[in-house]
Order: structure tokens, then sequence, then C-alpha cells
């Protein structure tokens, strides 16, 4: 009886457990737009990311801008990246300049959808200002389907989750 | 003046800014192989012209699940950034017809962004850009400046192309590889500067204009979107970025070669029409020129203009010091208006200034009072008794720099005492006006009551040792001061000899000439023409005999004289017996195996070089060959050589001028009895050889001067810059 009982926990558990990890690998896939202000200079570094509901940062989903000599300029991020430096060829593209627009493609966790998570674009260009959040919104289904309005050198952001 | 300023601000300018040159050149060097590792990549699948924009969205559309953009490349490369169906983002090659995938578009290799970075900010960030910038802004005034000195010393914009006359390597090349080279480096130089300006954002704004032509708008109207893109070829293309989403504020953005246009995704009209500003589109062409992309042709250029700034730092500097190092004068210098004996040169190389230098060491040697300054620096001398003159002639017949206020001071400047005054003139045969202003000097002083000529002008072709030595000997004996020149430093173990065996010895003959038919004991390359070092002692003396080949022997011409140490070292030695000598590529005097026809002329043993030339005329050009001597037995030594070359028909004609027996005539005389068959290959681009003593090159110069002015109305300097005329003589 009690061989029994401790198979089904098992097997419970283990279903739970693989569930949870295919849940883990399920992302939703944001089609992403930055249209940059009219400002001048050299293109603008530009860093999409993950917030846990605590305010700190929770992983890296997109860099724009390629020469990694520069990273350490987004201060605020970089003590968060600086330690662990994971790979991010995958999900890095060229830099902005004034004017310009860009598209991305953004896989965000679909479980972090709705849970008090956030995404912040902070954005740095040579010589000019830092904003550590140039646009910072809160992750949820009607978010991810906007447009929302830059503080600094972007303008504005639209996204289309897929 | 205006010469020097050009020289100062190109040396100054090089100087400051060679560091950072040096690094720029070595890494943009390497940078011109970059658009050509792309270039080769075998994207450039269909012809742009023959498919249409629409083609090719259609083709995409039927392959991927969206597409965000397409962009065509200046090597006409077609990239598609799409998103696949799984949802992943990839930027793609295309073939433009089929919408197919032919490879991933990679990253800018590490290897390259490290040396790109290198190159535009020295990794510096904000203040590199600004060097580089700086240096990049430097170079174009050294360029220019260059391009002014080269007018210069060419004489004139017009004689650019005018064969190059220095013999100094760094000097000749410099000039050479300048002339062609300068026009690629200013374009560098200019187009580096304005990236970094417009890198720096320095630049007016470059939006696009959006003024907004209503009246356009209704003349384009579009039956469908579709439509509208048949009408576009690929080639026009630069990019074309789709609509962001469904919405109708969403518009397709397609950029052509000079303009934006905003185009309605559902009815396919233009909402707007924007043309590139000037400032975007100069920038666009500065890249590609500055770059080479999209054309292997032109970064090949960039890469030979971008090594060679290497080679002209090299010689630049080496010529600047070189000259600085030759100007420099003796240290201990006596008060000018003590000395009996005034040296004044003109130089702009420095050469003229170390035989200016052997001459005042000999008189020093001697106890003498002597002077020695640039013509410019030309004052009272008060106790002085002598002027000796030495002086170069710089471009068309103008006053080198360092003695150009010469004439001015002659003017004002009253010597003392009357002196005796000497000109000799340094230069070379090649430039029209040869010793021009040798010429001019000695004119001024012979028109000043103040100076007296105690000897004619004596002028010297190709800084000639052996003229200046013998110019030396007659001012010696003119003025009774008994110098002797030391011209020759030991050049102990400098020189690379080599072990020769002589295989063959005709004796003497009434002329105290010989033969001398040598082997090299080591496999060396040689042509006839070329040049034998002997040096028969420890003490550095140099003597050089001009070497006929005949099979893989040597053929030397030598004269005993009774003092010469060279020609009685060699006299002595018999067949079987070797000695060390070094041999000297001569490759201004070898066998013109191109030209029409040819003329040899020479004197006593100058005809060495010639009797394997004329053995070697295997393609049977009509060749001819004069030669002066004094007897018909003076003759004989080479006969076995002449009938030989011309039984084989390698030889077409030969004739001797003897001086002491027939005709009693020089081989000038043969020359004017000749002149038909002189004109002939002069006009047809025949070449003739001159080689011998300098005072039969001089008597027949002249002779040639007058045959080709009176019969072909031109002087002989062109010929001879054409390569026509060449001299060997001692």
């Amino acid at each position: 009886m009690i061989n029994r009982f401790k198979i089904l926990v098992i097997a419970v558990s283990s279903s739970l457990l693989m569930y949870s990890f295919s849940n883990i690998e399920d992302t939703t896939n944001v089609k992403c737009m930055i249209q940059m202000t009219n400002y001048e200079g050299f293109g603008a570094y530009i860093i999409i990311s993950l917030i846990n509901p605590e305010g700190d940062y929770e992983d890296t989903l997109y860099v724009q801008g390629k020469d990694k000599e520069w990273y350490n300029e987004l201060s605020k991020w970089w003590r968060f990246y600086g330690k662990i430096r994971n790979n991010i060829d995958a999900i890095t593209g060229e830099t902005v300049r004034g004017g310009e627009r860009t598209v991305s493609m953004i896989k965000i966790p679909s479980d972090k959808i709705d849970k008090g998570y956030s995404v912040r674009f902070e954005s740095s260009v040579e010589d000019q200002k830092y904003y550590t959040k140039d646009v910072q919104f809160e992750l949820n289904s009607k978010n991810i389907n906007t447009k929302i309005e830059g503080t600094g050198f972007i303008r504005y952001i639209r996204m289309i989750s897929n | 003046m205006s010469l020097l300023v050009w020289r100062y601000s190109h040396f100054l300018l090089a100087l400051i800014s060679s560091l950072f040159l040096l690094i720029a050149s070595i890494t943009g060097g390497i940078l011109a192989f970059e658009p050509i590792t792309v270039s080769v990549q075998p994207y450039n699948v269909a012809s742009l012209d023959e498919v249409s924009l629409n083609q090719a969205v259609l083709s995409l559309n039927k392959k991927y699940a969206e597409i965000i953009k397409i962009e065509v490349t200046e090597d006409d490369f077609v990239i598609a950034s799409v998103i696949t169906n799984e949802g992943e983002v990839n930027k793609i090659y295309i073939d433009p017809k089929t919408g197919e995938n032919i490879g991933l578009v990679k990253k800018q290799k590490r290897f390259f962004s490290f040396i790109t970075n290198l190159h535009r900010s020295l990794f510096l960030k904000t203040i590199g850009r600004v060097f580089v910038g700086i240096v990049s802004l430097l170079l174009c005034f050294i360029a220019v400046t260059g391009v002014f000195l080269l007018a210069k010393r060419q004489g004139g914009f017009k004689k650019w192309f005018k064969r190059v006359q220095d013999s100094d390597f760094n000097q000749r090349y410099h000039v050479i590889l300048g002339r062609w080279l300068v026009l690629p480096i200013i374009i560098i130089a200019v187009t580096g500067v304005f990236l970094s300006i417009e890198k720096l954002s320095l630049l007016p704004k470059d939006y696009l204009d959006y003024s907004w032509n209503s009246k356009q708008s209704e003349l384009v109207k579009n039956k469908s979107l579709s439509g509208f893109f048949e009408t576009i070829s690929l080639k026009e293309v630069r990019s074309l970025t789709f609509p962001f989403s469904k919405s109708k504020e969403d518009f397709y953005e397609l950029s052509l070669n000079d303009r934006v246009l905003n185009i309605d995704q559902f009815s396919g009209r233009v909402i707007k029409e924007s043309l590139y500003p000037f400032v975007k589109l100069a920038a666009r062409w500065n890249l590609i020129l500055h770059t080479g992309r999209g054309s292997i042709l032109w970064s090949v250029v960039l890469f030979i203009a971008s090594s060679s700034m290497l080679f002209f730092m090299f010689s630049g500097f080496s010529m600047a010091f070189k000259r600085i190092f030759k100007t420099k004068k003796p240290k201990k210098v006596l008060d000018e208006n003590e000395c009996e004996f005034i040296i004044l040169v003109g130089s702009e190389t420095g050469n003229t200034y170390t035989f200016a230098k052997y001459f005042y060491e000999s008189l020093i040697k001697l106890g003498k009072k002597v002077f020695i300054s640039s013509l410019n620096e030309y004052t009272r001398y008060e106790k002085a008794k002598y002027l000796i003159v030495l002086t170069a002639t710089y471009g068309d017949g103008e006053a080198p720099s360092n003695a150009r206020l010469f004439e001015r001071k002659l003017k004002t400047i009253i010597p003392i005492n009357k002196m005796n005054f000497s000109v000799l003139g340094f230069g070379s045969l090649m430039y029209p006006k040869y010793c021009q202003f040798a010429i001019d000097v000695d004119q001024l002083l012979d028109n000043n009551p103040k100076f007296k000529s105690i000897m004619p002008l004596y002028k010297i072709n190709e800084e000639s040792k052996n003229a200046f030595d013998s110019w030396t000997k007659s001012w010696a004996k003119t003025t009774g001061v008994n110098l002797s020149l030391e011209m020759t430093k030991p050049v102990k173990n400098k020189l690379k000899t080599t072990s020769f065996n002589i295989v063959e010895k005709k004796d003497l003959n009434l002329d105290n000439t010989f033969l001398l038919k040598l082997k090299s004991l080591k496999n060396i390359k040689f042509k006839s023409g070329d040049l034998l070092n002997i040096h028969p002692n420890e003490e550095g003396f140099i003597r050089q005999y001009s070497i006929g080949k005949i099979g893989e022997d040597l053929l030397l011409s030598i004269k005993k004289h009774n003092q010469g140490v060279c020609s009685l070292y060699l006299s002595e030695l018999n067949v079987g017996q070797s000695f060390n000598a070094s041999f000297k590529s001569n490759s201004n005097f070898h066998f013109p195996e191109k030209a029409h026809s040819i003329i040899l002329i020479s004197n006593g043993t100058g005809i060495a070089p010639f009797l394997g030339m004329i053995n070697e005329n295997k393609s049977q050009i009509p060749l001819c060959l004069f030669w002066g001597g004094r007897t018909k037995e003076s003759l004989k030594l080479y006969e076995k050589y002449i009938n030989g070359a011309i039984s084989k028909k390698y030889l077409s004609h030969f004739q001797e001028a003897l001086s002491q027996e027939d005709k009693k005539e020089y081989v000038q005389d043969v020359l004017i009895k000749n002149k038909n068959r002189v004109c002939e290959t002069i006009k047809n681009n025949g070449v003739i050889m001159i080689c011998g003593s300098l005072s039969m090159q001089h008597d027949v110069l002249d002779i040639l001067e007058e045959i080709s002015s009176k019969n072909l109305n031109q002087s002989l300097s062109e010929f001879e810059n054409n390569g026509q005329l060449l001299l060997d003589c001692y």
C-alpha cells in the first residue's frame, strides 16, 4: 500500500516536473519596433531587460549594439550582466541612430507574463546621456500589443505578440 | 622661397603625424581586404535589373511567415530580414527570384572589427577618433604639399609624368610612386576627414527632407501595391522596410538611390516622397570611396596606396635625414674674413656638398685657410683670393634652394680684393637645361669686374668622381696649389666580393691595352654593361670596369697605366690565377632588346661591354658599332669578337676611326659621315649607346645635338628623356 503510494507520488511529481520544464521552454515571441527621436550623434546602445517583481534584473532580452567595449557605459545593467556575461550573440543587433527605427524579435518567457514582471529599455549614446529607464512597462498581455512612448532617445516602441 | 615652404611643411607635417599615420596605414592596408572577402562571396546570383521588386516580395512571402526588411548591398547581394514559421528572426542572403535562403549574413569577422576599431579610434574612443581625424587632415596637407614639391622637381605640372632622373633609390621611387599614388592618397585622406567629421556629428543635420509635394502625389496613382512594385527593378532599390503591422498608420518605406518613398500598404499609393539631402548622398559615396566596399578593383587600389604610405614614410625620412647629415658643415670653422679660399655650394640633395667637402678637406690638409658655405650666405670675404663655386641646378634650370639669394647678394656686396673664380656645375645630361644654374653663376661672376675667371666652366654629369678628379687636377695646375683629393672612403667589407678566375689573357698591344676573360667561381647573373669593382689593396681604392658578357664569361678590356694601381695589378696576373672583385649591376646600360635599331659608339677600352652585346643580338636588330682607336694594331685585340658577330649577322655594320693612321680621324668624324643612319635611328625610336672616355662623350654629344637639332628640329634631351641615349663614360 505504502509502495503504491510512493509510486503515485513519484509519477505525479515527475509529470509535474516535466510540465514545469516544458513551461520554462515556452516563450512568447514579441515583435518589437523601436523608433528613435531625431537626436544627433552616434548610434544608441539599447538594452532590453526583464525585471522581476522586486525590481531587480532577471534576464537580458535583447541588446542593440555589438561593440562589447561600450557595454560598461550602461552601468546599471552592467552591474548585473558584467558578473554573468552569458552569451548574447543571438540576441544582439546593430546600434540605432537618431531618426532611425529597428525591428527585432524578443522572446519573453510566457510564464512571466501577468506575474508582476516588467520590461525595461535603457539607452545610451556616446558622449551623451544614459537613460536607465527610457521605457519601462509592466509585462502583461495588453502591454505587449501596444505602443509606448519613450522618455529619452527612444520616441516610442510598438509591440505585437505572436 | 616657396620651395622651402613646401619642403619644410611637407617634412614637419609628416614628422608630427608619422606615428598615427603608421598605425593608420598598416591597419588601412589590412582593412582593404575586408570588402574583398565580402565581394567574393557567391551571393550575386541574379542580375538585379531583370528582377522586379514585386517578384522578390512575392517569392519571400511564400517562404516566410513575415518579412521585416529587404536590402540590396553594393555588391548586388540581396539581404532579407525575415521571421520564419518557427518565429525566429533571420538575416539571410537570398536569391531574389526564388526567395531561397543562400546563406546567413555573418557578423563582421572578429579580426576585422578589432582592426577597424584600431584604425578609426586607436581604442581611445572619442579622443582617438579626434586624433585620427586630425591625422587624416594632416595627411591631406602632406599630400598637397607633396604635389607642389613634385611639380617643382619635374619642372611644372605639365611635365608631371616626365621620366624621373634620380638615381638614388629612395628619392627615385618617392617620386615615381608619388606621382601615381598621390591621387588615391588624397582621396583616402579627404574621405577619412569627412568620415571623422561625420562620426563626431559635426556635419549639418542629415535628416530626410520631408517636404511634401502634393502635386507629385496626384501624379502617382498606382492601381495596386504589386502593380507599383512591378515597375521597380531591384537594381534601383537600396532597401524596403515592411509595415510593422496591418494598422492603417503603418506603411512601406522604400529607399531608392536618391529618395525615400512612403507607400500605403493597402492602396499602393505613394503617401510621401522625400529626396535624400546632399550631405547624406555625399556620406554614402564617401564611405564607399574610403572603404572600397562593392569594388574589388578600388579595394586593391586602396591597399596599394595604404601600403605605399609605409614606403613614403621610410623613404621620405631617410631623404630628409640624409640631407641634414650631408649639409652639416665641418666642425672646425675658420673665420670667413681670415680665409684665402672660399668654397660656395649650391646643393639641393646634399650630394654636391659631399664633393665640396672633399675639396675643402684636401685644401685644409695643405694648411690652407679655407671657408665653406652655401651660396645663399655669400658675403664680403676680406682676405679671399680664390672663389670656388660648386653648384647643382634644380628643376627647370633654377637655383637650388640654398643658392637662390646669391644673385641678389652678388649685386649688393662688393668684394674688397679681386677674386679668382672657377665654377663647377653638377647636373644630369637627362635634363634639357643641363647645369643651367652653373652657367648663370659663371656668367654673373664673369660680368663682375671684381672677379676673374681662371678656368672655363666645367660640367659634371651624374656625379662622376672621375670628372671631378680631373677638374681638381687642372684647378691645381692653374693655381699652383698642389692638392690631392681623397674621395673614396674605405668601404671595407661593404661590398660582397666574389672570386674570379682568369681563363684567357690577350697580351699587351702597342697601346698598352690587354684583354682579360674571367670566369666567376660562384654562379652570378650578369649582363653586358654591368660593372666589376676591383680593389687590389686594402686601402679601399676601387676601379670599375665595364663587362662584356661572352658566353658565361666576363670580358674586360684594360689599359695599363704606369701609375694605375689597378691596371698594374691586373696586368701581372696570369691565366689560372684568381682574384677577388665585386660585381655591380648597371641596369641603365643593358642591351635594349626591344629597340628597333641600335648604334653603339665607343673609343679605347670602352668597347668591352659592346663586344658582349654584339654577340648577344640573337634577334638581329639592325646594329651598328663605331669605335675610335689609335692604330690598326689597336683594333686587332678585338677583331675576333667583331668578325664573329658580323659572320653570325648579329652586327650589321662596323666602322673604326683611327687617330694615328689612315685618315687620322675621330669617332665623331665617322658619326658625321653616318649622319643619315644616326637620324634614322633616333627618329625610329632606336637607341644610341656611348661608352668610353668623357672627352669622347662630350664631343659625340655635341655632334648628336647638332644632328638632331638641324635634321630633326628637336633637342637631344627629348630623345634622352625617352631613354634613347644611354651613357657609360669615365
